[in-house]
């Protein structure tokens, strides 16, 4: 039998959780999946894409929320690689970094919103509308979540929690965070450039 | 206590059915529902076949080997390599029997039959179309000049009427939610989807008034979606045209856009994305 | 893989700590069996007024008919009608069929038959139990919505589910009851996937583990796969309703909408398919341990019966358009959704090949659990071969929509797990609440149910050959399904019979587990799997020194083994 016990409170809580991530992470990638397929079939038993009378959403604030969503995946894995180096400022540093670039992507995607709005997309507004609204709103909700998830790493920031656990805290957020960096970017490329 | 909303229906006469007529599906009247009907029956006794096998393992197991009667049990895994052959082969023969045989069979007849639309710049045909909303079946024919959605089109609300020995070629729409176009007689049902266009088409082989129901759950009124089908000869059905035709024409009224929910026929032989067209 | 030991926790003695905010998972599956059985009680009555209504159309349902409908003075109206099938249909698969099989058995019996203390993440496992409780909460919440509740049928095709067919908060309750239940379905396969990957006892391999196992664990990929699929169909389906989007609206009834209503049909049915095994495997898992275990063999090709079941649920992701024969989807889509679905019928004939030669030379002990397992061959090998008639294009042009496939997939989904999940109690009861069930009146229970249930699938898939569509709420309407009346009649009296054998059931099951005296022994079956290496009912902490595992579960009848005709799987193989 190839079974091995393991003992080792760390290296259990590591591989059940990693394990248990990538699950969740499946689990998430099917339901955005389900929402690309959706929009592939709209898109291509389309005849004309947008559909007439609406006119493309300008490429400017989705590729400022790109730019931002990007950036806040590499502070964290900047973030991420200080604390493992026990570099605990830099740690710190590029934490609150990644947090506020996560708000700033809300922020940029709220402009967004205004500005679909102003250019006369509207939610209800064929299903062109539709698909640029409720993507970016689930997106957004993961993205909230994703934010929320940061902050169960302050314990980690305030030293509180010790080294091998944050470490593991660090890396499932950190998971899911580039994760939804990863969905946004199909967004962008999916909806918004094509 | 009875409320209003149940119509007492004019019964027929069930009571000296056998048990075996009470069970057979509709009359067929159509000249493919045979191929549906033939089908069914294969495999019917193709999984009667097999089910009688489980049942004899089950119940002669089960009687067998009763602990009663067989204390020691016989200690095999069942990969044994007779077992495995067993097995495998009882597999391959479920597959082969009935699977490889009923998709072969379904398979032609359903490319060969159901989906081998008429070529209509050949044959003449008869065009209906058909727009499903809740709870009511409009059907509409070219009328004189051919063409649909003009003022001679004949539109009747739950009432079809067609010739028999023809190939009636329908075309499917609905205005609200998908309905289901179900003709028992002819073994056939397709649905009626908001926004895309089905198709299908069936020979009558029988004259007589028959049934049109709503497959799909279409609301609260779905069960009474009901519409009547009179299948006429050729000849009647000239008369009816004439006559219908008359009667639509001074009907219609031309300023009424609601009348006018048809759309342009295009044969499906000259459109090749069947089923895809939006 | 690996195994790690867990702590034992502490023993809660609060009531809120034991009974309602457990972590234990023995308590959490307790509690999703109360919550199934609940649900099935709701869904049952339901199922009852539909029968009557088909039988006897415009007349008062008995006793409770008049207090519930007093405004047509007892008789279903025609839009409660809707409501019921669709709350019946709703209620059964994803409150009262999901709880029973996967969440109270899988929660019960996973860490049990794997050596382990508890699930790896016992605080997912207790917030899964209250989202589902939050679900159904908004489930019957919307019964009591103005307009009522969803009436669009289980499947809620759109546009009929949007605005244009359902104007009613119901619907929108319903979307987010299931979008919240798939939540918590989800939450609950990911520890059950992470618990069997990493908690399997020291020695267990993967073919060490119960069939039953093999069967919560697939079914849990399954979920974790495909339940975000139909948390996307109604989520949007939600956003149509809420918020004004257009995605399921088309045609002349949507203003502005370019949407198209067939789409939901595809995501619910990529769901859906594998939804149908979803409920199906623990069951199948479940009959292929227990009749092993009482057939006093070991399991005919166990290795063989795993691997098909794995192999069914991949092909149970593939062949998910034959639901849609008749939406008419391109002819090469059609052929290529009916031979996939073909090919399924070769992993099901390995099933009773392999259940069969498990009985065959056996030394059967008719105890209840083995005959509601036998049960569920018979019942499932007629739910599988109506299942061909549907699979196939042109049968299911005429079949399509008729009662034929409700008695088919009741056959499959509702006939099979339901036996396999009383199979299931009636086995775990000792190591559940201590107590054993009365012999006498579970075989009763069970030859009464098995005669209402074949009465009932088998007389709707007998109207359904005759034309008679579903969800019609007056069969008298139409003239082809007259002569079906008798038929009906015949149905719903054998529903009547099969509900009323039901509360053998439940007063057998409340009296084991409050009032019985008589305590069950450690090992009252003579199995060896890792749950009845310890006392009945399991303890809290349920193994105080983790057991090494050395051989198979099924090692029972080993001429080699002397004094007893079963091996614990803690033995070495005689």
């Amino acid at each position: 039998m190839t079974t091995m016990v393991v003992n080792n409170h760390l290296e259990r809580e590591k591989m059940v959780s990693s394990i248990a991530m990538v699950m969740t992470l499946v689990s998430f990638s099917m339901l955005f999946a389900t929402l690309m397929l959706g929009y592939v079939a709209y898109r291509f038993t389309a005849e004309v894409w947008p559909p007439l009378g609406m006119q493309r959403a300008s490429l400017g604030l989705p590729t400022i929320s790109t730019v931002i969503i990007l950036m806040s995946s590499f502070s964290y894995f900047l973030s991420e690689n200080s604390f493992l180096q026990g570099k605990l400022k830099a740690f710190r540093a590029y934490y609150f970094f990644t947090l506020m670039l996560g708000l700033a992507f809300m922020v940029s995607q709220l402009f967004l919103w205004k500005n679909l709005k102003l250019i006369g997309i509207y939610v209800d507004s064929t299903v062109f509308g539709s698909i640029i609204y409720a993507f970016t709103w689930i997106h957004a909700a993961h993205v909230v979540g994703g934010i929320l998830a940061l902050l169960f790493l302050i314990p980690s920031i305030r030293g509180t929690r010790d080294g091998g656990k944050s470490q593991i805290w660090l890396q499932n957020v950190g998971q899911f965070w580039h994760f939804l960096g990863i969905i946004w970017v199909i967004i962008y490329f999916g909806i918004f450039v094509f | 206590m009875k409320n209003k909303i149940f119509t007492e229906p004019v019964l027929k006469n069930t009571e000296n059915l056998g048990f075996f007529e009470m069970l057979a599906p509709p009359e067929d009247i159509s000249a493919n529902g045979h191929l549906i009907d033939w089908l069914f029956n294969y495999t019917t006794s193709m999984n009667l076949f097999f089910f009688i096998l489980v049942c004899i393992g089950l119940f002669g197991f089960s009687y067998l080997y009763h602990n009663k009667r067989h204390p020691k049990p016989y200690y095999t895994y069942g990969n044994k390599k007779a077992h495995i052959i067993i097995a495998t082969v009882i597999g391959i023969a479920v597959f082969l029997c009935i699977d490889l045989m009923i998709t072969g069979f379904s398979n032609n007849h359903y490319t060969g039959v159901f989906i081998n639309w008429p070529d209509e710049s050949k044959e003449d045909v008869v065009r209906v179309q058909v727009l499903g909303q809740q709870w009511a079946w409009n059907f509409r024919q070219a009328g004189e000049d051919g063409v649909f959605n003009t003022q001679d089109d004949i539109v009747t609300l739950n009432d079809l009427r067609v010739p028999a020995n023809k190939k009636v070629v329908f075309q499917i729409l609905s205005k609200d939610v998908i309905h289901s176009l179900y003709f028992p007689n002819a073994r056939r049902k397709t649905d009626a989807i908001p926004g895309r266009i089905t198709r299908m088409w069936i020979e009558f082989k029988k004259t007589g008034n028959y049934e049109i129901a709503c497959a799909e759950m279409c609301g609260t009124y779905h069960y009474r979606m009901a519409a009547k089908l009179t299948v006429y000869e050729e000849e009647d059905y000239g008369h009816y045209l004439a006559e219908a035709g008359q009667i639509h024409r001074a009907v219609n009224d031309p300023e009424d856009g609601q009348i006018y929910w048809g759309w342009k026929w295009t044969s499906a032989s000259s459109s090749k994305k069947i089923g895809m067209n939006k | 893989m690996a195994f790690y030991e867990q702590h034992i926790h502490p023993k809660p003695t609060t009531f809120l700590s034991k009974y309602i905010f457990s972590f234990d998972h023995k308590v959490i599956g307790k509690q999703f069996l109360w919550y199934g059985i609940l649900f099935l009680f709701v869904g049952g009555l339901m199922a009852l007024m539909i029968r009557w209504t088909l039988a006897y159309p415009g007349q008062p349902f008995p006793v409770i008919g008049s207090f519930l409908f007093p405004e047509t003075g007892g008789a279903v109206p025609p839009d409660t009608y809707a409501m019921l099938f669709t709350m019946h249909g709703t209620i059964m698969i994803f409150y009262a069929i999901t709880p029973i099989l996967i969440g109270a058995f899988g929660n019960f019996c996973i860490p049990l038959m794997l050596g382990a203390r508890d699930m790896a993440f016992p605080l997912l496992n207790m917030l899964s139990f209250h989202v589902a409780v939050i679900s159904g909460l908004l489930l019957m919440g919307s019964l009591f919505t103005p307009l009522g509740a969803a009436a669009g049928g289980w499947t809620s095709y759109p546009t009929l589910s949007t605005l244009i067919g359902s104007p009613g908060v119901g619907q929108t309750l319903w979307s987010l009851a299931i979008f919240v239940l798939g939540v918590s379905s989800t939450m609950g396969a990911v520890n059950y996937i992470t618990t069997i990957i990493t908690l399997r006892a020291p020695g267990m391999g993967y073919f060490d583990m119960p069939l039953t196992i093999w069967g919560l664990g697939l079914t849990a990929v399954l979920n974790a796969i495909f339940l975000p699929v139909l948390g996307a169909g109604v989520l949007l389906l939600i956003f149509d309703r809420v918020f004004g989007t257009t995605f399921f609206l088309a045609g002349a009834a949507a203003t502005t909408g370019t949407g198209d209503p067939v789409l939901f049909q595809h995501v619910f049915w990529i769901f859906g398919h594998p939804e149908v095994y979803i409920l199906i495997l623990p069951a199948w898992g479940i009959v292929s341990d227990l009749l092993s275990f009482f057939a006093r063999k070991p399991a005919f090709g166990a290795k063989a019966t795993a691997l098909a079941m794995t192999s069914i649920t991949i092909l149970s992701t593939l062949v998910y358009g034959h639901h849609m024969f008749t939406t008419q989807m391109s002819p090469l889509l059609t052929q290529t959704f009916m031979t996939l679905t073909m090919t399924i019928s070769i992993p099901s004939a390995i099933f009773f090949t392999n259940w069969l030669g498990t009985i065959w030379k056996g030394s059967i002990r008719f105890h209840s659990p083995m005959l509601f397992s036998l049960g569920v061959v018979f019942v499932f090998g007629l739910g599988g071969l109506t299942g061909l008639y549907l699979g196939t294009v042109t049968t299911d042009l005429y079949l399509h929509d008729t009662y034929f496939v409700v008695g088919h997939f009741h056959y499959t989904m509702a006939a099979s797990v339901l036996l396999g999940g009383f199979a299931a109690t009636y086995f775990w009861m000792p190591k559940m609440f201590g107590t054993l069930m009365n012999e006498f009146w579970a075989k009763i229970h069970f030859w009464i149910t098995m005669l209402g249930l074949n009465g009932v699938f088998f007389g709707m898939m007998l109207v359904g050959y005759g034309g008679m569509h579903r969800r019609i709420y007056n069969p008298f309407i139409y003239e082809f399904t007259q002569k079906l009346i008798p038929i009906n009649t015949f149905t719903t009296w054998s529903a009547i019979i099969m509900g009323f054998a039901q509360i053998i059931f439940v007063i057998n099951f409340v009296h084991a587990v409050f009032f019985k005296k008589e305590k069950a022994s450690d090992n009252p079956w003579e199995v060896g799997t890792l749950e009845w290496t310890i006392p009945s009912p399991a303890p809290h902490y349920n193994f105080k020194d983790i057991p090494v595992v050395k051989c198979g579960p099924h090692e029972l009848g080993n001429p080699n083994v002397i004094g007893k005709d079963f091996q614990y799987q803690t033995e070495e193989l005689a």
